[in-house]
C-alpha cells in the first residue's frame, strides 16, 4: 500500500493547472502536474494500492484504463517516493 | 528630521570617525563608523537626503570600516569591514571601501532580516503597484531600474525586494543603486541629471559606480506598496522588446530560486511568495533600449 509519509502537510497552491506544492518534512518546493497532486490527495484520504490509484486517476481524468496506464501510475509513485512525499508499505 | 546633508563635510567626517552616525534606510537603522575618507564622501554624496538620528543607542546593524594595522596599511593599504565587532569578509583594496560598505549593507539585510521573505531583485512602484525585477548578476536589472528611477519610478530597492510575510506586501530599501562596467555610463548618457558616485575599478564584480536614489523615494521610505508584476528582465543585444507572459507557477518556483531566506522560512515563505504570485502578472521581458523598456513599463495594468 501507499501512503502520504506521515507528517507531510500538502501545502499546495494551483494556477493554470500546475502544482507548487511545499514538502513541510523536507522543505523542498516542487512544481507538480495534476496527476500528481490527484495521486497525492487520494493518498492523504486513504492509503491505496496501485490497481486503486489507476483506477481513481482514470475517473477522475475521464479517460479508459489502457495497457500503458500501470506503467505510468508506477512511474509517478516513484517520483513521489523520491520527492519523499510517499512511501510503500508491505502491508 | 535631521539629515546627513545638515552636517558639513568636516561634521560628518568627526561624527563617522568619533561615536559614529546612525543612519535610518527605510525599516533599518545602520550604525556606522569610519575614518576612511572615500566612505565619509560617499555618505556624504549618496546619503545626503537621509535621516540621521540622534540620541539613539539602538542600531540593526553596528558596522565599522577600519584600515588593517600592519605594514599592510602603507603598502597595498585596505580595507576591512566590521559587523558587531567582527570581520567577516576578506578586507578589500582600500579604494573599493565605499563599495564594501554598500555590500556589506547588503549582506546584513540579507541574511538577518528574516522577518521579510528576501528576493534577490529589484522593486520599483508607481500608483501603489509595485514591479518586482528579480534576475541573476548581469541580466541588466539595476540598469533597467535606475532607467525606471530616472523616469519617475519609485525605487524601493535594486538589489533586495522585502516582502512582508503577514500580508505580502513589498517593504521599501531605498539604497544607491549600483552600477556595473557598461552601465554606468549608459545611465550616465540617459539620465544626465543622475549623480553617481566615483567610478572604483579592479573589483569582484568589475568597474562599480552608485546612483542616488531621488529624494521623493526616500522620504516616502515608510509607504508599502502592494505587488503587481513579477518580470524577468534579461538585456540581449539588438533584441526587440518583447514582454512575455510566464505561468504563474513556474514563476513561483524562478522567484523561490532567486529568494535568500525562502527555505529558511519554511511554510511562511511558500505562503508569502504565494500570495505575491496570487496578486502578480508575471512576465520575461527581454530589451536592448532603455527607452522601450520605459515605455512598455508605462503600460503595464495590474490584475483586475
Amino acid at each position: 500500500m501507499w501512503r502520504v509519509i506521515p507528517g507531510q502537510a500538502l501545502q499546495y497552491r494551483v494556477w493554470d493547472d500546475e502544482f507548487v506544492l511545499y514538502n513541510n518534512l523536507s522543505g523542498d518546493t516542487h512544481l507538480l502536474g495534476a496527476n500528481a497532486v490527484h495521486v497525492l490527495l487520494a493518498l492523504q484520504h486513504a492509503a491505496a494500492d496501485e490497481e486503486t490509484l489507476i483506477t481513481s486517476l482514470c475517473l477522475s481524468l475521464g479517460i479508459e484504463r489502457d495497457e500503458e496506464s500501470p506503467l505510468q501510475v508506477a512511474q509517478l509513485l516513484a517520483d513521489l517516493q523520491s520527492l519523499s512525499l510517499i512511501e510503500h508499505n508491505a502491508c | 528630521m535631521l539629515t546627513v546633508s545638515a552636517l558639513t563635510r568636516s561634521e560628518l567626517g568627526a561624527r563617522l570617525q568619533q561615536a559614529g552616525i546612525h543612519l535610518q534606510t527605510g525599516a533599518f537603522i545602520t550604525c556606522l563608523q569610519t575614518s576612511i575618507p572615500s566612505v565619509v564622501d560617499g555618505i556624504g554624496l549618496l546619503y545626503a537626503d537621509y535621516p540621521l538620528l540622534e540620541n539613539t543607542d539602538f542600531a540593526d546593524f553596528h558596522i565599522r570600516l577600519t584600515r588593517p594595522r600592519g605594514i599592510r596599511r602603507w603598502f597595498k593599504p585596505q580595507v576591512t569591514f566590521m559587523y558587531d565587532g567582527m570581520s567577516l569578509f576578506k578586507p578589500l583594496p582600500l579604494d573599493q571601501a565605499f563599495p564594501m560598505f554598500e555590500w556589506g549593507l547588503n549582506w546584513c539585510v540579507s541574511s538577518r532580516a528574516n522577518r521579510y521573505l528576501i528576493i534577490h531583485a529589484a522593486v520599483v512602484e508607481k500608483d501603489g503597484y509595485a514591479a518586482i525585477l528579480p534576475a541573476p548578476p548581469g541580466s541588466g536589472k539595476s540598469t533597467l531600474c535606475a532607467a525606471l528611477v530616472s523616469q519617475g519610478w519609485r525605487l524601493f530597492s535594486d538589489e533586495l525586494a522585502l516582502i512582508r510575510t503577514i500580508d505580502g506586501r513589498l517593504v521599501p530599501l531605498p539604497r544607491p543603486i549600483s552600477l556595473k562596467n557598461g552601465s554606468i555610463d549608459i545611465i550616465r548618457r540617459y539620465a544626465p541629471q543622475a549623480i553617481l558616485s566615483r567610478a572604483v575599478s579592479d573589483t569582484t564584480k568589475g568597474t562599480v559606480a552608485h546612483l542616488k536614489v531621488p529624494a521623493d523615494s526616500i522620504a516616502r521610505a515608510e509607504e508599502v506598496a502592494r505587488p503587481a508584476w513579477v518580470i524577468f528582465p534579461k538585456y540581449e543585444a539588438d533584441a526587440a522588446p518583447r514582454l512575455e507572459p510566464i505561468p504563474r507557477a513556474r514563476s513561483f518556483m524562478r522567484v523561490a530560486e532567486n529568494a535568500f531566506n525562502y527555505s529558511l522560512l519554511g511554510a511562511s515563505g511558500f505562503d508569502a511568495l504565494a500570495s505575491i504570485i496570487d496578486a502578480s502578472l508575471s512576465y520575461q521581458f527581454t530589451y536592448s533600449k532603455l527607452d522601450d523598456a520605459i515605455e512598455i513599463f508605462s503600460k503595464l495594468k495590474p490584475l483586475a
